[in-house]
């Protein structure tokens, strides 16, 4: 044992000095902390202003577009001036600056300013706030070039737009200094209206970005539908009416405790956190069985397995192998695991102490806390790891007792990748049933049990699938780590051609 | 019993249907200096990896310091195998250190072995270096010295000076010695003949898996008839009459060899060129070389080896 254990001290030492670790202990709560800040940052200040023409030749359809338009730019800065509330250090800038009359009082409810209250009182003003900038409009309307003569029909336009469109020319925009880029061109045809055979022409290159056109395309939508109705005879109070029903849902579970049944944000999260254990779980086994291919490879490639091999047993350094870079996984782990926790706690206690209420999106930290405390996710990822680490790096051991050179293993690496590749292709799948057919089989796969069983975790499965994958697992692992430790014996010395399958089944039978 | 490092009964190895090592057995007792030679694919490696408990052998026993199994007394054993790698990230001191650790050193001590190791066999200022920057040959000493850090008493080197400058293999040649002046029993096997005549008490010669010699330096040279040359302007016919003599071969341009019986003496070659007279230009009656007594045990095998 004493043996095994010098082996697994110098794995992990030698592994933990080099520069390649220490970026994936880095890099990974980093690019956590990026993917969590950067699309609320992207989506406030990276994502430019689009640009519109709209062309309407009906005369009147392009009203709705407009008039929505102008909500939607009126609820981005109701948004952005509550943001800027809630982050203003006190109150006063608030009613100093607008008219000394106005009283901010009533605009306050616990620390969060109370917008209707507040632009009662400030009226035209209520954007003038100091330290306040707009923020940019997600979809901004243009006018038409003025060098551009004037076209009589939809065709003519767009065969005039077109240099502005594919923007080999740009145009003023009101809201930027810089004359702008044109996203995109909405040209209404004449007679545009229910039952209508001519289509509105949306102009644009690019095709991803689908907010402007769906926003056009369920407005008209709405707009023909009202329209038929009036023709109908339907009184316009009606339809209005009409247009505010909802049916309420409200979801439930019956698993949940009687009473709290109520499907909320802890559920969601209960039921797709498991997915970034699995994504966790997968990188960190795939990182650390790398680390043992590289380590086996280089010994048996320098020949220093020999010298090793006259001191130690090979089984002893397969164990110590395998401890050794087990302890460098944990290490990564704990760092990864215990930052995202760390970050969880921080952000739930900067809310707790704050005591703002704050939006849905805010509350994940506090969500996320809870249930990783009342759940079994942390133990679940923990054996997870242990078990599906030894399963893939007995795999991995055995590849880079077979293999001369990196590049030989590389050819065995291809098909183990494929093998290892299905779970994370599954994981969107499974959170959606988790207790259904496809995550019930693939959990008694031992090589995907540890994903898949990660990924049903919180979704409560049968009590038999729960031991049974495991009994299995830690079975089929231990024939598994049997059989490569077989090999590893006989194919450690070995030089030349990789063995074929043949040779490998005889090897493990001993012969 | 007790005075024997290492014993070898009838030991055989397949491989399939190959026989690496056929039937062999060696006995090398406690303290000796033993050369292993043999040409390319006599089964050297094979034995040496079956003696270390690193392959099992298929048929015979082993017996390495009165134990049945290399690895119950490993941390008495030494090995050096014949293609030599090193860590290439770790520094030269920490190699030698884990290697001397794996044989039973604690971590201090190891550590204090394997500075001295390098103070005195030259490489100090390289104690702190990785190995990948260090020489071919800076890096084979440090895997000797990892090798013996831990004081064994029965060494197994591989091809030892294989890649050596001179004065490197001189520096080897110096710890093959220190060991032997400390009591140590070393097997080490070689290419160069001359390591072998300078440094063995006895050797063993297989080929093809089998023993084809085990026995003194000296015993190896009396295999090899003894041979006498000799320049001369004169006719030396009458030399072939001498009761010493089993033939005289002309070897141009007046030179002559004359192959001798067991137990002939050159001197007697001399004086009868006196009595002839032959006048002598030069005269040569030098030993056989183990170079001349390798190619004549395993000539005709290595020559079909390296075809093979």
């Amino acid at each position: 044992m004493r043996y095994a254990w010098l082996v697994a001290w110098r794995e992990f030492i030698e592994n933990v000095k080099t520069k390649g670790f220490w970026l994936g202990l880095f890099l990974f709560p980093a690019i956590i902390v990026v993917s969590g800040t950067l699309p609320v940052l992207l989506a406030t200040k990276g994502v430019p202003t689009r640009h519109f023409i709209l062309a309407d030749f009906s005369g009147d359809r392009a009203v709705v577009i407009r008039k929505e338009l102008a909500r939607i730019r009126e609820v981005e800065l109701a948004e952005a001036l509550q943001v800027f509330a809630r982050h203003a250090p006190y109150s006063e800038p608030f009613s100093y600056h607008v008219r000394p009359s106005v009283t901010n009082g009533a605009a306050w409810h616990g620390g969060e300013l109370d917008l209707v209250a507040w632009r009662a009182a400030a009226g035209t003003n209520w954007l003038r706030v100091p330290g306040f900038t707009l923020p940019r409009p997600a979809l901004a309307e243009v006018v038409l070039p003025k060098e551009l003569p004037e076209a009589r029909t939809p065709a003519q336009l767009e065969q005039l737009l077109r240099p502005w469109l594919r923007g080999e020319r740009t145009l003023p925009a009101p809201d930027v200094g810089n004359p702008v880029r044109l996203f995109a061109a909405l040209v209404i045809p004449a007679d545009y209206g229910p039952g209508t055979t001519n289509a509105l022409h949306y102009w644009c290159e690019n095709q991803a970005d689908s907010e402007l056109r769906d926003l056009a395309q369920r407005l008209l939508n709405d707009d023909f539908r009202r329209a038929e109705y009036r023709r109908l005879g339907v009184d316009p109070t009606v339809i209005a009416r009409v247009e505010t029903l909802r049916a309420p849902i409200t979801v439930l579970n019956p698993r949940k405790a009687e009473g709290t049944e109520k499907v909320g944000l802890s559920d969601t999260l209960r039921q797709w956190a498991p997915s970034f254990f699995v994504y966790l779980l997968w990188i960190a086994i795939f990182a650390v069985s790398q680390m043992l291919l590289n380590s086996v490879i280089e010994e048996k490639s320098n020949r220093i397995i020999e010298v090793l091999l006259s001191s130690v047993t090979p089984g002893e350094l397969m164990m110590g192998k395998l401890a050794g870079v087990a302890g460098v996984g944990m290490v990564m782990m704990l760092a990864w695991v215990g930052s995202l926790v760390g970050m969880a706690l921080f952000q739930a206690g900067h809310m707790a102490g704050n005591g703002a209420p704050g939006s849905t999106a805010s509350t994940i930290p506090l969500e996320l806390v809870g249930l990783l405390r009342d759940t079994w996710l942390l133990p679940a990822f923990a054996f997870y790891f242990v078990a599906g680490f030894l399963l893939y790096a007995g795999v991995f051991l055995t590849i880079g007792s077979v293999c001369n050179t990196l590049k030989e293993a590389q050819n065995f690496m291809a098909p183990l990748m494929l093998v290892m590749m299905v779970p994370l292709f599954l994981m969107p799948f499974i959170p959606r049933d988790p207790n259904g057919p496809v995550a019930t089989v693939l959990s008694w796969v031992p090589p995907y049990t540890p994903f898949v069983m990660m990924n049903r975790i919180t979704a409560h499965p049968p009590l038999r699938d729960l031991v049974g994958t495991t009994v299995m697992l830690v079975g089929f692992t231990a024939l598994l780590l049997w059989g490569c430790g077989r090999i590893f014996r006989t194919a450690i010395l070995r030089t030349g051609q990789p063995p074929r399958l043949l040779e490998l089944l005889r090897w493990i039978r001993g012969d | 019993m007790g005075s024997m490092a290492l014993e070898l009964r009838e030991v055989t190895k397949l491989y399939g249907d190959f026989r690496a090592v056929d039937g062999l057995s060696l006995q090398i007792p406690t303290g000796a200096l033993y050369g292993f030679l043999g040409p390319n694919g006599a089964g050297k490696t094979t034995t040496i990896r079956m003696i270390l408990d690193i392959l099992r052998p298929t048929t015979g026993s082993i017996t390495v310091l009165g134990a049945d199994s290399a690895l119950k007394v490993r941390t008495r054993l030494g090995y050096l195998p014949e293609e030599k790698g090193l860590y290439k990230k770790m520094r030269a001191w920490s190699v030698i250190a884990y290697f001397a650790t794996l044989k039973g050193l604690s971590r201090a001590d190891a550590k204090r072995r394997a500075f001295e190791l390098l103070e005195r066999y030259g490489l100090k200022d390289f104690a702190m270096a990785r190995t990948e920057a260090l020489s071919k040959g800076m890096g084979q000493k440090v895997q000797v010295l990892a090798s013996i850090a831990h004081d064994p008493e029965l060494v197994i080197l591989d091809e030892p000076f294989s890649g050596l400058d001179p004065v490197n293999q001189n520096v080897m040649e110096e710890i093959v010695q220190d060991m032997r002046r400390r009591g140590r029993t070393v097997l080490f096997s070689t290419h160069v003949m001359q390591h072998a005549e300078r440094l063995c008490d006895r050797l063993v010669v297989i080929a093809k898996g089998r023993a084809l010699f085990d026995g003194t330096v000296g015993a190896a040279r009396r295999l090899v008839p003894r041979r006498v040359q000799f320049e001369t302007a004169d006719d030396p016919a009458p030399l072939r009459g001498l009761s010493g003599v089993a033939g005289l071969n002309a070897q141009g341009e007046g030179r002559w060899e004359v192959e001798l019986h067991d137990g002939a003496d050159p001197q007697a070659i001399l004086q009868a060129c006196f009595e002839i007279p032959v006048r002598l230009r030069s005269f040569n009656a030098a030993e056989p070389t183990l170079h001349e007594v390798f190619v004549k045990l395993v000539g005709d095998q290595a020559r079909e080896a390296s075809f093979r």
